[in-house]
């Protein structure tokens, strides 16, 4: 504790020094001001909320990303008529001019009927497969496309367009586009957060949220499972929280002498920084502890605290966005059944369906689902035709002509299907849904027009829909 | 701000010879005002706002708002638009001279006389200021005596003077010392550097610290780092795999260029075609490196044409953003209105760059089996006696044929197959262990007989259009030869004096550095849509400089850094920060955040752990455990290596490395963001290195100055700010320490803990330990992380 007689002498120190400091009082009252008392919004806070370019009715966003390419026909895509040329040679109008990966295997490539039994949901009628029953009986707040397009069929670049809108590594992500775009309601975590599940991290991890030219403060924060999320998060040994805050104290008044001293507002900026990262230190292990959650909402997701799941970091996207985070990326690995498909899918949904349904439903419980969009598809489908290794139970290729993504909340009409495939889900015979309309359309839920979210970078102004892109009106109605 | 900004380019000192003429002389005088200012967009190609000039005829029919020349009584919209007189107002964003204006009004009033064999060369070709050759300004008079050291000063302060600006004052000499060693060197200077210049009373005593730094080895590191951003340097593939490579000798050809100041045109050319010339020196192949640093990516199942054809896509781009500070990207699809280059001109210098030995189909797969990443990696230039060439190329050959024995093997299936395939991978075990590890470095090297380019519509590798051969922007200075430009060819045009691009983007960059931002704020766009030059003057001053010094690097530094202009305060006082926000004038120097590897740098030079070896291999400096890839701290001195020489993976990077933001290198970086986030604030307030490096610094503190609290403080204020604590500070720092003391005596096991016994020598936990605290709070004040 400091003494009565050390603050008189502060005092004394800090007068004495403002009588020749070059910039004056009001700016120090400025500097004061930072991160303290409320109402006073930090200057310059990169992440601090911008101005969306009308008013969206998503505040926030969480894409449940399935890594992998998740069998659309297993899932959502009811196909009967596939079952006729079950086994059979594909037609060869079908193949004519297309390209797969793994081109040395599709000689043997046959039709492939899904296994499984489909049943429809909700007022709408929505097909899902057995297995997902969860997400099935959501089915009135979700809005299903069938006929979702992308452009390389293979994983790393095809994670990256689903990303960034191109298959070149190193350009900003989604996410790092909607921060740099409206920035992000949380003073205490960062305003884009990507957590991941699976037996392994999604391939191209930085690169798919990473801010590309976009400044660094805008990339996705990877939060790791346990209670240090963040790098650097805990206190060296000896350094204790009243140590720390005494430290940041000191170095919070040198820092405010020398802002009187050069006027230079990037240090304002700098006490800004420190303080929401001192915050950040109490906030994120706060965050990660599920525990505090009730057993009901525990039991919806099927979530156990300490544990890195999916059904946890469900939970933790629902936390975080309830903290203000704007974008919440949620990987979970394990989706490339290129054989085995059976015992593949099943041990996948198994993992994802009930935390994926829990998601909707808890944040409509909380009244929060009407400003949470929430996202879940993968980099592309897969084919109704059977692949794998000669011997292995079959599988299915990968496909971008046609695959499921769907969407709920954040002002998206939910209840319904948009586009259809061909009999046998081969191609998207009925609006199909290119990655940069998806990306079009998800930025103006949260009040962007995608072709005015732009950046000038060398010379030429980017932005996430390239040079395509268009809102589809059928999602978010009116 | 926007009358700052409405400069124009200064042609007319001889405008007197215009209003004294009488007859007009369209050749000579009207032709050039509409080719510089007009014809760039109102050509028959363009045809902006439906109006073409490029013929008489063109510009009675005018366009969507008129016609541009009517008779002598309706005049047209050609002068009032000139003339601001109406709301359309041309050029856009400045006014033509008024002697420019005067020779079209007597031209017009002339009848607008148009010779017709006039019609032919008015042409497209956009006369933008920065596709002309740079001419060499007379050095501007100035009112105020005694301020200005040399032209660069003169050019900057007739600007001020002109709005009525004076500069700053010059900053502390202990600010300018740790400017300087920062600014040169990337390394603080210790406090008896700094002393010993605060003790130099020569008459040219910063001279002489300029020379002596610029003659530093580290010089080449600062510098070297730049380069590298350009070069998109990188230890490792990118992509999925993001595969380590091994380049780095090309990151220490480039120190030692910078430090043995090797002429620029030759730096370049070595760079983009030292494998062409005539017998190459192993220096000379080593410098090709720069374009073997395209981010490559390997997986299974992808085409490797479409990845060769994007590292060819990024060796256009990174060409033409480094060298001409022109954007290439657009026209890789399309032409564009405002863009220099059209999309053919694009493809030809693709194909220039198109026919370089890289992994593509004609390769050998890559397999994880075999490990055959030479195969992908190649061509090198080896560092291992040829034997051992032979050997792993050898190995490698059967390797691959034993898996593709395998590979067939496994589709068969029976018991006898398993057997076999388990014996043939027990062989390639240990033939795997014979492989030789052979040192080298990634070259460029061009394949016989060239590959066939195409323009590729939209950029897609299978949508070949029309074939072309290789050549250079039209809108630059002519190439000259009917032989078509191979990469050397190419390098060389680059670097004629006739160029009128290449000195300008260096110089710009250089300046940028020094003061926060480029004369040519768009560094690494000098074309139509770019930001036109505060000061054009001094940009070709400077330019001509650069190539009269014989291309010298460091003679551009010193003429900067001798500067009164380099030498000011960077202190914003109230009226500039409202005049001149953005300090586009230069009344003051600016404060910038050092970069990554530098704010690394300081904290191991202010602890005294910071090794001073240059180049070698990368390095694994301790990392939080937590990051993806993790590695195994180097031992010994390179757990202490400047930051510049970190291993680094192109999709890992090292997590303090990118906070604070280091390029990604998976695309050339002409400038590095200066961004300020709490991850920041967590890395140094939290992160192993740095509080290792905070408790170095204590111990260093409390050993080498004498044993009153005083010094004490002032050795550290010295070892991490360069400076002298201000009383105020002292005061304060009293207190802190009053405050801690009281804590740690209370808690001892905390003392143990700040203060471990490696660094206590002998003293007790407490004393060490309050020192660790002030340490922390030096090595996280925005002092500490900036050049003032």
């Amino acid at each position: 504790m400091m003494d009565i007689q050390d603050l008189d002498e502060l005092w004394r120190t800090r007068r004495h020094f403002f009588q020749d400091c070059k910039v004056g009082l009001g700016r120090i009252a400025l500097a004061s001001l930072l991160g303290g008392s409320a109402g006073a919004k930090p200057v310059q806070r990169p992440m601090a909320p911008k101005k969306p370019h009308f008013p969206g009715k998503a505040k926030s966003i969480i894409y449940l990303f399935m890594a992998g390419g998740p069998s659309q026909l297993d899932l959502f895509d009811y196909k009967p008529k596939l079952k006729e040329f079950d086994g059979q040679t594909p037609p060869e109008s079908f193949m004519k001019g297309k390209r797969f990966a793994f081109m040395e295997r599709i000689a043997s490539a046959r039709m492939s009927a899904s296994r499984y039994t489909f049943k429809r949901y909700g007022q709408a009628g929505m097909w899902a497969s057995e297995l997902m029953p969860e997400i099935g009986s959501s089915a009135d707040d979700i809005a299903m496309i069938l006929s979702m397009r992308t452009e390389n069929f293979n994983h790393a670049p095809a994670k990256v367009f689903a990303h960034t809108g191109t298959i070149v590594p190193g350009r900003p992500s989604l996410g790092s586009w909607i921060t740099y775009g409206i920035g992000s309601e949380s003073e205490q975590l960062p305003g884009f957060v990507a957590l991941q599940s699976g037996p392994r991290p999604p391939r191209n991890g930085p690169l798919i949220w990473g801010s590309g030219f976009l400044p660094s403060a805008f990339q996705g924060v990877p939060f790791l499972s346990g209670s240090e999320p963040v790098f650097n998060l805990k206190s060296q040994p000896g350094v204790t929280p009243e140590r720390q805050d005494r430290s940041l104290q000191m170095l919070r008044e040198l820092n405010e002498w020398r802002f009187a001293a050069t006027g230079d507002d990037e240090i304002a900026t700098r006490i800004a920084s420190y303080e929401t990262a001192f915050r950040m230190q109490t906030a994120a292990p706060e965050l990660m502890d599920v525990s505090s959650e009730s057993k009901e909402t525990l039991a919806l997701y099927g979530a156990e605290p300490g544990k890195n799941s999916f059904a946890n970091n469900c939970l933790l996207a629902r936390r975080l966005v309830e903290r203000g985070v704007r974008c919440v990326q949620v990987y979970h690995t394990d989706w490339d059944h290129h054989s085995n498909l059976k015992q593949g899918i099943e041990k996948v949904t198994r993992e994802v369906d009930r935390p994926s349904a829990a998601l909707v439903k808890d944040l409509k419980r909380l009244g929060l689902l009407d400003q949470t969009i929430v996202v879940w598809g993968g980099e592309f489908g897969r084919t109704p035709l059977s692949d794998g290794v000669p011997g292995a139970q079959i599988g299915r290729n990968h496909h971008i002509d046609a695959y499921a993504t769907w969407l709920a909340g954040g002002g998206v009409v939910g209840g319904q299907t948009v586009g259809q495939t061909d009999d046998i889900g081969f191609h998207a015979v009925e609006n199909p849904v290119p990655v940069h309309d998806l990306h079009a359309t998800l930025l103006h839920l949260l009040g962007l027009e995608h072709t005015k979210l732009t950046y000038r970078f060398q010379g030429r102004n980017f932005r996430l829909t390239d040079v395509a892109g268009k809102v589809v009106t059928a999602l978010i109605g009116k | 701000m926007i009358q700052l900004l409405r400069y124009c380019w200064p042609l007319f000192a001889l405008s007197s010879v215009y209003s004294q003429s009488r007859t007009v002389d369209f050749l000579g005088e009207v032709k050039p005002i509409l080719e510089k200012n007009c014809v760039g967009c109102h050509n028959t190609k363009l045809r902006m706002s439906g109006l073409s000039l490029a013929s008489r005829e063109h510009a009675v029919s005018g366009g969507r708002r008129g016609a541009a020349l009517g008779s002598a009584l309706t005049e047209g919209q050609l002068l009032k638009a000139v003339r601001h007189d109406s709301n359309l107002k041309m050029p856009p964003g400045r006014k033509l001279a008024d002697a420019e204006i005067g020779v079209l009004e007597r031209w017009v009033g002339a009848g607008a006389p148009w010779p017709e064999n006039a019609v032919e060369s008015v042409g497209a070709r956009p006369n933008h200021w920065s596709f002309l050759a740079p001419q060499r300004p007379a050095t501007p008079r100035v009112k105020r005596q005694g301020w200005a050291q040399g032209p660069v000063d003169a050019f900057l302060l007739a600007r001020l003077e002109k709005e009525k600006l004076q500069p700053s004052p010059a900053a502390a000499p202990a600010t300018l010392v740790r400017r300087l060693y920062l600014d040169l060197l990337g390394l603080p200077p210790t406090p008896s550097q700094t002393a010993k210049f605060l003790a130099d009373a020569r008459p040219r005593a910063w001279e002489h610290l300029v020379d002596e730094l610029l003659a530093s080895p580290h010089f080449g590191e600062r510098w070297g780092r730049r380069w590298l951003d350009y070069a998109r340097y990188a230890d490792s593939d990118g992509g999925s795999r993001d595969e380590p490579r091994l380049i780095w000798r090309y990151r220490d050809w480039v120190i030692q260029a910078l430090n043995r100041d090797m002429p620029f045109d030759r730096f370049v050319v070595d760079q983009l075609a030292g494998d062409l010339v005539e017998s190459p020196t192993a220096d000379q192949l080593i410098a090709t490196g720069f374009h073997r640093n395209s981010p490559l990516q390997i997986e299974a199942g992808t085409d490797r044409e479409q990845y060769r054809t994007e590292m060819v896509f990024d060796r256009v781009d990174t060409t033409g953003t480094v060298f001409l500070g022109l954007s290439t990207g657009c026209a890789k699809c399309h032409d564009h209105k405002f863009d220099p280059i059209s999309q053919r001109e694009y493809y030809q210098m693709f194909a220039i760059f198109n026919s370089t030995d890289d992994y593509s189909e004609q390769r050998p797969r890559f397999n994880l089996r075999v490990m055959n990443l030479h195969d992908v990696h190649g061509p090198y230039l080896n560092f291992a006696p040829p034997d051992a060439v032979a050997l792993r190329e050898d190995l490698t050959r059967r390797l691959l044929a034993l898996d593709d024995e395998t590979e067939v093997l496994r589709s068969v299936k029976t018991a006898e197959s398993k057997q076999q395939i388990a014996k043939i991978e027990a062989d390639m075990a240990a033939l795997r262990k014979k492989v030789p590890v052979i040192d080298g470095t990634m070259i460029t090297r061009e394949i016989t007989p060239p590959r066939e380019s195409y323009l590729l519509k939209g950029a897609d590798y299978l949508s070949r259009g029309e074939a072309v051969s290789p050549g250079t922007p039209s809108v630059l200075h002519p190439y000259g030869s009917p032989k078509p430009p191979n990469r050397l060819d190419f390098a060389q045009w680059l670097v004629a004096p006739a160029n009128p691009l290449l000195a300008r983007v260096t110089v710009n960059r250089i300046w940028q550095e020094y003061f926060g931002r480029g004369i040519v704020e768009t560094e690494n766009d000098f074309g139509t849509q770019g930001s036109p030059p505060t000061h054009p003057e001094l940009l070709d001053w400077l330019a001509t400089e650069f190539i009269q010094t014989g291309w010298s690097q460091k003679a551009i530094h010193r003429a900067i850094v001798t500067s009164a202009a380099y030498r000011q305060s960077s202190d914003i006082p109230s009226e500039l920060a409202e005049r001149d926000p953005l300090n586009l004038l230069l009344a003051r120097q600016s404060r910038l955040r050092l970069d990554a590897e530098v704010i690394r740098d300081v904290a191991l030079a202010a602890s005294g752990k910071l090794s001073p070896k240059l180049g070698g291999p990368s390095v694994f400096p301790p990392q939080p455990g937590s990051v993806k890839r993790t590695w195994q701290p180097s031992p010994g001195e390179d757990r202490y290596r400047r930051g510049l020489y970190t291993f680094f993976w192109r999709v890992t990077p090292n997590p303090h490395l990118v906070v604070f933001d280091s390029p990604s290198a998976m695309t050339t970086c002409t400038r590095r963001q200066r961004s300020n986030t709490p991850l920041q604030a967590l890395t140094l307030m939290n992160e192993g290195t740095f509080h290792e490096l905070a408790q170095a610094l204590a111990d260093r503190i409390v050993t080498e100055a004498s044993p009153t609290m005083e010094k004490q403080l002032q050795h550290g204020f010295r070892l991490v700010l360069g400076r002298d604590p201000s009383s105020a500070e002292s005061v304060r720092f009293r207190s802190f320490l009053a405050a801690e003391r009281d804590a740690l005596l209370s808690k001892p096991e905390e003392a143990e803990a700040l203060a471990p016994q490696l660094i206590r020598n002998g003293r007790s936990a407490v004393a060490v330990a309050v020192w660790v605290a002030v340490a922390r709070v030096l090595l996280n004040t925005d002092e500490f992380m900036t050049r003032e």
